[in-house]
């Protein structure tokens, strides 16, 4: 009977879903953070009510410690992560592409010396390798920090890059456009990154989710942004004044919560792309 | 001619690499903060200083052991030497913040915390999600993946110390079933007694299980790819012609897909580094996390520096001896590196 059931609904449509639902957490997300403020208009920074009050009519998630309003926080937070999220992914897309194509491309030395510093940085864990940087810097906007996660998380599609450059160099299109007395340059991009689009599309959807989570992580050992408010940034001040251990859940479920839902829904929206763009997965 | 077998030269590749990857680790180190504008250590060092100014010979004394240890004032290529040279005797300079105690006795005695709760917690993870990834892929298109693939990729996203934070809540806060905090019982002293041993596994449960539960979402994820891709093989559909059993050929599709998941652990092993070292913030779990972390909030950066390289070169050991194993099951690299 389940069986049936599967089988009547194919799997090209379920892939949809997946991608429809993803589509619809990160929208309601998004319409949270931008739309939100002006339904909500509570500054983040401000103290507006009791201290520690649990989520109640006047304040639907509750305040914080020092009694700030932690829905505002949660709605500044949410833009504060997307933007770093957003630039991190950028400068690491960037690398990683530029890396992979002239490494794939070029060859000889010039792959071998970039496959050799994509390796050393692949094995240097990117969260020790931006607690390291973050550590000397005494201000950190959301700018340097972006650029703190842009610059070490960039090594995998690097790889990835290569190889599929690597496939497509020698591939008959190339090798016309060579005979055309087309320029390294203009072969690549006119040849090779169109082809590789929609992967890079999917890598930066990835590198967006591990941005954001990457963002946190340093805000909770201390190094995040020193200004601004981002989802990292009220779980840190959760965390040293010990919401958890006082009991004080909507301080640090929120904002984690959050979290997830953002990169769980980017991750299925790479999933579900990975599946449209790669018939090996989808097919029985 | 010195003529080596296969496995010996891909072991031999695999720790020039390493060692490579440990020497620039070292540069980035070295190179830091004396790239970054108005070189923090600098600063710090002339923070120092002004006290040293106000206040009587021990702070001077303070001073001139970190000017000595950093050596900012010599060139740079001397600094470097000085550096190298240091660490090759296992010198990683004296603690600002725990001063005068060395910085390689302070990780070492934080280093087991994190050792005893890492290792297992990964290990477990690895075998967990690759069994529960195989059987997903296994009953492809069923209720079966269509539920385990969400919960993987939903617990894949998790971070640890979040997951942390509520398992601590519900479990320790709310229903006070394990402590709130610390790795044994702060009125014991550490000893080989059972009574201790218990006390430190009580402690144990909940940072493991915070580790082990999101850890197995992403294993399972890659071993659900790379099964599905292995049952396509054409060994398989002919085990299938020839009417094997299911549970014969599984066996062998699930040796084959396993073999790219153990290079994975070598990799893995770091991004659950950092994860665990936030992890024990949240529990309060004397490791290197809870040292790192007060490193970072008073600037001391030898404690700074000597913990990254000590848990660098941990990892980096950790890599080496998956290289060994790998060298040793996949009988691929005696046929791939043959010697000339």
């Amino acid at each position: 009977m389940l069986r049936g059931l599967y089988k009547v609904i194919s799997p090209e449509l379920f892939t949809i879903k997946k991608l429809d639902a993803s589509v619809a957490v990160l929208f309601a997300i998004i319409l949270m953070g931008f739309v939100g403020p002006t339904l909500y208009p509570v500054d983040p920074r401000a103290v507006v009510g009791p201290l520690e009050s649990p989520p109640s009519d006047l304040y639907p998630l509750g305040t914080d410690a020092y009694g700030k309003d932690i829905l505002a926080q949660l709605m500044s937070g949410i833009r504060g992560s997307l933007q770093i999220g957003v630039t991190a992914a950028a400068i690491a897309l960037l690398i990683g592409v530029m890396v992979g194509l002239v490494a794939g491309y070029k060859g000889r030395l010039t792959e071998s010396l970039l496959m050799m510093a994509t390796d050393i940085v692949l094995l240097l864990p990117s969260i020790l390798l931006m607690i390291l940087i973050a550590a000397y810097f005494k201000w950190r906007d959301p700018l340097l920090v972006s650029i703190i996660i842009g610059v070490t998380s960039w090594p995998w599609v690097a790889r990835a890059v290569r190889s599929q450059t690597l496939s497509l160099k020698n591939r008959e299109f190339v090798y016309l456009s060579k005979m055309a007395g087309y320029g390294d340059l203009q072969i690549v991009v006119r040849d090779i990154l169109p082809n590789i689009a929609s992967y890079v599309f999917m890598a930066y959807v990835l590198l967006m989710s591990g941005a954001m989570i990457a963002e946190t992580g340093l805000s909770m050992i201390g190094l995040g942004v020193t200004q601004g408010v981002t989802l990292g940034s009220i779980l840190f001040w959760a965390q040293v004044l010990e919401a958890v251990r006082r009991g004080l859940w909507w301080w640090f479920i929120p904002p984690g919560a959050v979290l997830v839902a953002l990169a769980s829904s980017l991750l299925m929206l790479a999933t579900a792309l990975d599946e449209y763009f790669n018939p090996r997965l989808r097919g029985g | 001619m010195l003529k080596l077998g296969p496995i010996a030269i891909y072991l031999l590749r695999r720790s020039l690499f390493i060692l490579s990857t440990f020497i620039s680790f070292l540069l980035i180190i070295f190179a830091l903060p004396r790239a970054i504008p108005g070189n923090p250590v600098a600063t710090l060092l002339a923070q120092i200083f002004q006290q040293a100014q106000a206040n009587p010979d021990t702070v001077k004394a303070v001073y001139k052991k970190f000017m000595e240890e950093f050596g900012l004032n010599k060139p740079l290529h001397e600094q470097l030497y000085d550096f190298l040279s240091r660490l090759m005797v296992g010198d990683l300079g004296t603690s600002i913040a725990f001063y005068p105690r060395k910085v390689v006795d302070l990780v070492a005695s934080y280093l087991p915390w994190t050792l005893g709760l890492l290792i297992p917690a990964t290990l477990a993870a690895w075998v967990l999600g690759n069994l529960l990834g195989a059987w997903a892929a296994y009953r492809r298109k069923t209720a079966v993946d269509n539920a385990l693939l969400p919960t993987f990729l939903v617990l894949s996203q998790i971070p640890y110390y979040w997951l942390a934070m509520i398992l601590l809540y519900v479990f320790a806060v709310y229903a006070k079933l394990f402590p709130v905090a610390g790795a044994y019982p702060p009125t014991m002293q550490p000893s080989l007694s059972s009574q201790f041993i218990l006390g430190v596994l009580h402690h144990y449960t909940l940072p493991f299980l915070s580790i082990l539960i999101v850890a197995i979402g992403g294993w399972a994820i890659g071993m659900r790819v790379l099964v599905i891709y292995e049952l396509r093989s054409d060994y398989v559909e002919y085990s299938e012609l020839l009417g094997l059993d299911d549970k014969k050929i599984l066996g062998y599709v699930f040796k084959n897909s396993v073999l790219p998941q153990i290079t994975g652990l070598a990799l893995s092993f770091g991004t659950i580094m950092g994860g665990a070292l936030i992890t024990e913030l949240v529990f309060s779990y004397p490791g290197t996390g809870y040292l790192l972390f007060r490193a970072l909030s008073t600037l001391d950066y030898p404690l700074i520096q000597g913990t990254f390289i000590i848990l660098v070169s941990t990892l980096l050991l950790a890599n080496f001896i998956v290289d060994l194993l790998y060298a040793w099951i996949d009988p691929r690299i005696r046929v791939s590196y043959v010697g000339e």
